[in-house]
């Protein structure tokens, strides 16, 4: 399974998960607060300044991620275009630019296991209201074990769909899908219990 | 306990792996990502509790950095845009999806749980994201109902009515499959 | 470790949704191979979890080593492992190393010895490079082998194998019966290929939900065999029932 933490290693990737996460945090929260064009657009320059820092190979993937933002910044400039409020719509749209990418760039420079750790810990306190923190972990495992399966599966029906069929699959496929998905899900719970399941 | 574990895991997959395959193609052409479907599919087949958490199971893996939103985005990034309230919202659109689906028993199977789709994917839904919207662009209501409601709409309708359909398809070809019909967790 | 395990099977019947799998069937065996026998849908599978305690029989007691296995399942760990006809249906982590060490930390192992035994089980079967391979990226009979590792590292006094080669080539085949033949535990082995059961010592032929034949294996091949060819020769595909 690939993650969307960077393969190009920074600094940034050995500071502990949870610092990355306070900071990103409260520097979301200040950009929320700033009402100011220019103090908006020097936030932008410093986060683009942060992609830079590693090379280019990871600056060039974070613009990626956030070119498929596009379709927002359309919405966003289509509307205050028409209500003619400009200033206003650069500082949001410049706004969002620099939330998302400061909020990439800690996705980028976290490996996922970290991450897991970080849900694992907020989630310790939600153990007195019911919560099994190892039924949490083993499904996150679970999940991804069972995605390129599920794949495979939709790729198959696909194929068989289109063996008989001049047209592109419809909605009806996502039925025998499903029905295959329950059929593992069957064999799955089966052989987590062959296993022990959850014995505590 | 390990059923329930492993169908709240596999209906996580199930959403992202929606995102993933080859676009549906509905009859008149138009291509749609079935992945918001997903989401009301988590209500309607497994009810409200178990659909609730496979949603938010999959929202939190996305947070992760785990590219599984359509298109293969994921990570902080998509929980910063003002947009971010639909995320927030799946659980929730979820949970009422099934909590319709589990209070409404008699009658056509297809028929309620497009109703519950509607009600929970669409209803309950946008009644997170566009005050979450109004807040976070900010945004009065006019404008965010223009701007994060409309666009998505007609497509959100198609999916609803998919959902009942493909769920009716389900509980016909195996009720048991059904569970927010069978048996509440 | 070379233990022999006892089955003992009693007034056994299994029902799912009204449909009748296992009908009345006694038992009572104690040797180290044991191979099942019977035609696709002849119960051999239900009979393979209901030995293995993962479903509790509807009437009639099965005690494994003198437990119940159904319902003692911490018990199970140590006593039984069973290894599915389709890896797809056993694997449950992402990685061959998380997979093997789950059973491990499952029977009680702390994190550091489970992951101290998982890579011993790959030296073993000299595949310590497969530690933090993806699942997915491996082929049917690398899947196969990574399931055998994850029970065979539980070390469980009887192995239960469910048509363990189906679907595998030659060599991979080859590869599986020579690791299960060292195997120090009991086996018990379903199939409907008696060519899977060479080493066995003792045969229960499984028809329609019970017991058709027990005995070794000179005794149950031969009749086995000619009522299988003799069936093979009729239509009853055609024939649904239930």
């Amino acid at each position: 399974m690939i993650s969307l933490t960077s393969p190009v290693r920074t600094r940034a990737h050995d500071w502990p998960a949870p610092f990355k996460l306070f900071a990103l945090a409260v520097a979301t929260f200040v950009l929320f607060l700033v009402n100011d064009l220019w103090l908006m657009g020097a936030a932008l320059a410093v986060t683009l300044g942060l992609y830079a820092l590693p090379g280019a190979v990871f600056f060039k993937a974070g613009i990626r991620r956030l070119k498929v933002l596009w379709p927002f910044l359309v919405i966003l400039g289509v509307w205050h275009l028409v209500t003619a409020t400009y200033e206003e719509g650069a500082q949001i749209i410049l706004r969002l630019l620099a939330a998302v990418g400061l909020a990439n760039l800690v996705t980028m420079t976290t490996a996922l296991n970290e991450m897991i750790e970080v849900i694992r810990w907020l989630a310790t306190p939600l153990r007195r209201f019911g919560l099994h923190t190892r039924a949490l972990e083993l499904a996150i495992a679970l999940v991804i074990r069972i995605l390129p399966t599920l794949v495979d599966n939709g790729t198959r029906l696909s194929d068989a769909w289109r063996a008989r069929s001049r047209r592109r699959p419809g909605w009806r496929v996502v039925v025998p899908f499903t029905l295959l998905a329950l059929d593992d899900a069957d064999h799955l719970a089966e052989a987590l219990r062959a296993r022990g399941g959850f014995l505590e | 306990m390990e059923r329930n574990v492993v169908l709240i895991a596999l209906f996580a997959a199930l959403i992202a792996a929606l995102g993933l395959v080859p676009k549906l193609t509905l009859g008149s052409g138009i291509p749609i990502t079935a992945q918001s479907m997903g989401i009301m599919l988590c209500g309607t087949v497994l009810g409200a509790k178990r659909g609730a958490l496979a949603v938010l199971l999959f929202v939190v893996l996305v947070a992760a950095g785990l590219p599984l939103l359509a298109g293969g985005r994921g990570g902080l990034g998509v929980f910063t845009t003002p947009w971010a309230g639909f995320y927030f919202g799946f659980p929730i659109a979820a949970f009422v999806a099934g909590y319709v689906m589990e209070k409404w028993t008699s009658g056509n199977v297809s028929v309620i749980a497009g109703v519950a789709a509607v009600i929970g994917g669409i209803g309950a839904l946008y009644l997170v994201a566009v005050p979450y919207y109004m807040v976070m662009k900010p945004a009065g209501l006019g404008e965010a109902i223009l701007t994060a409601m409309v666009p998505f709409m007609p497509g959100d309708l198609i999916k609803a009515v998919l959902a009942g359909l493909i769920t009716g398809a389900l509980y016909k070809a195996r009720p048991s499959s059904v569970l927010s019909r069978t048996n509440a967790a | 470790m070379a233990k022999v395990s006892q089955i003992d099977i009693r007034d056994l019947s299994y029902t799912i949704e009204d449909k009748q799998i296992l009908d009345g069937m006694s038992l009572s065996l104690a040797e180290q191979r044991v191979g099942v026998v019977g035609r696709n849908g002849s119960g051999k599978s239900t009979f393979a979890r209901l030995v293995a305690g993962l479903v509790a029989p509807t009437k009639g007691t099965i005690r494994v080593n003198d437990l119940n296995l159904a319902k003692d399942r911490r018990a199970a760990m140590g006593e039984v492992g069973i290894l599915f006809q389709n890896p797809e249906h056993q694997i449950i982590f992402p990685t061959v190393g998380e997979e093997i060490a789950f059973g491990l930390q499952q029977q009680g192992a702390s994190k550091s010895a489970a992951t101290e035994a998982m890579l011993d089980i790959l030296d073993q079967f000299s595949l310590s490079h497969w530690k933090e391979a993806y699942i997915a990226t491996l082929s049917q009979g690398q899947k196969h082998l990574v399931t055998l590792m994850s029970v065979v590292a539980m070390k469980p006094a009887l192995l239960v194998l469910d048509e363990p080669f189906a679907g595998l080539d030659i060599p991979t085949k080859a590869q599986m019966k020579r690791y299960l033949n060292l195997y120090e535990g009991s086996l018990l082995h379903i199939t409907h290929d008696p060519g899977d059961l060479e080493a066995y010592d003792s045969i229960i032929w499984i028809d329609q939900g019970r017991i058709q034949n027990v005995g070794s294996k000179e005794e149950v091949f031969p009749v086995y065999l000619e009522a299988m060819n003799r069936l093979g020769e009729h239509d009853d595909l055609a024939d649904l029932s239930g």
